[in-house]
């Protein structure tokens, strides 16, 4: 296959011009990008078309053509109103990664990155080349693991004389005290569990951050979603690692240490993965 | 001792919904929010995956798409998750 001028597909060629573009999922090496396109690919996110690759040089843009109609701006943001609409293209986007994800490093892009022309990719592909090759060789042989950190506020409160030290400290000191003084150490312990429950669910889920940091090749605190509370209790925080595959074993272990420790304590940690490096995948 | 993610991440039949809708939001969270931004000529800024979801729910059944899509998911995650010595 030529490495250079790719001949259109029908379906482009064919349309009126104009009234197609082409909407980008992710840019791998040209090698293994050429070698999964003989698999069986997933769906392209307008069902109509047929995933394509756009090769220059040792780099692979992976595409597919979008009728503008529903994908051009306005269209595609009148379209975005509509959950269902966006949840099944946003797992369409999600399989066509994923799939060469795991196989290749890829750089995935973010929804809705669409293309007028050919060339226009093909220009961006030049412009960035030495750039996109960078991250494609750092982000080899790893991938992303999400910790989720979840509060049960109730447990955690109950249970904060023994977590928090300085509470720790302090009921020891009462239960040794003379009764009169006990008591006003008591009222004092329970004016500040309030507090210390928001002291502690920092401290734990900078703890957990630090923990796997060090067992990754990267991380990142992410926003929390206002939907995000579920039955595992209050989503505290919420993190990106990046993870070589090689030493995935040894990540999860610290995880699950981490979620034993932490358990009595009214806190839960959550795994999710292996994503493709959405959040590694800066230029 | 087994996994403390095994429950979370496998999730007995009553708890699959609610899987399916963490890891459907958590899909849409990456794909949405993140990923690299180039810029195409047409480059959608989805301001608030919050919107996106309200209403978005019960739905997530009805999806078959997304459905699809995390069951590939959980099969992957599964994967990962048991260790080999449980198996």
């Amino acid at each position: 296959m030529s490495t250079g001028e790719l001949k259109k597909s029908k379906e482009s060629s064919n349309s009126p011009s104009g009234s197609y573009g082409y909407y980008v999922y992710c840019i791998c090496e040209k090698l293994p990008a050429e070698k999964l396109t003989h698999e069986p690919l997933p769906a392209a996110i307008d069902e109509k078309a047929k995933l394509e690759v756009i090769m220059r040089e040792d780099l692979a843009g992976i595409v597919s053509a979008v009728p503008l109609s529903v994908f051009g701006e306005d269209a595609l943001q009148e379209r975005l109103t509509d959950a269902a609409w966006t949840a099944v293209k946003a797992m369409r986007h999600e399989q066509v990664v994923e799939h060469f994800a795991k196989q290749t490093s890829v750089v995935p892009l973010r929804f809705g990155t669409i293309y007028l022309e050919r060339s226009g990719i093909e220009e961006m592909l030049d412009e960035k080349r030495e750039q996109l090759s960078a991250t494609l060789k750092r982000l080899q042989g790893h991938e992303e693991w999400g910790v989720n950190v979840y509060s049960d506020r109730d447990a955690l409160l109950e249970n904060i004389t023994t977590v928090s030290p300085r509470l720790r400290e302090m009921s020891e000191a009462a239960q040794k005290a003379p009764p009169g003084q006990s008591y006003l150490l008591q009222k004092k312990i329970d004016a500040l569990r309030t507090d210390e429950v928001k002291v502690e669910v920092v401290r734990i889920a900078d703890e957990i951050e630090k923990s796997l940091h060090d067992r990754s090749d990267g991380s990142v605190k992410l926003k929390i979603l206002k939907v995000e509370t579920t039955e595992h209790g209050e989503l505290k925080a919420k993190f990106a690692f990046l993870v070589n595959k090689e030493k995935f074993a040894a990540f999860r272990d610290g995880a699950e240490e981490l979620a034993r420790r932490f358990e009595d304590s009214g806190i839960k940690i959550e795994l999710t993965g292996p994503w493709p490096a959405y959040n590694f995948a800066t230029l | 001792m087994s996994s403390p993610f095994d429950q979370m991440i496998v999730g007995s039949d009553g708890e699959l919904a609610e899987e399916a809708q963490l890891s459907l939001l958590e899909t849409l969270d990456h794909v949405l929010n993140r990923g690299l931004v180039i810029a195409g000529e047409i480059t959608i800024a989805v301001a608030d995956v919050d919107l996106i979801f309200v209403g978005l729910n019960v739905m997530v059944s009805s999806v078959e798409t997304a459905q699809e899509v995390l069951r590939n998911r959980e099969r992957n995650a599964v994967k990962a998750l048991t260790p080999p010595e449980s198996q």
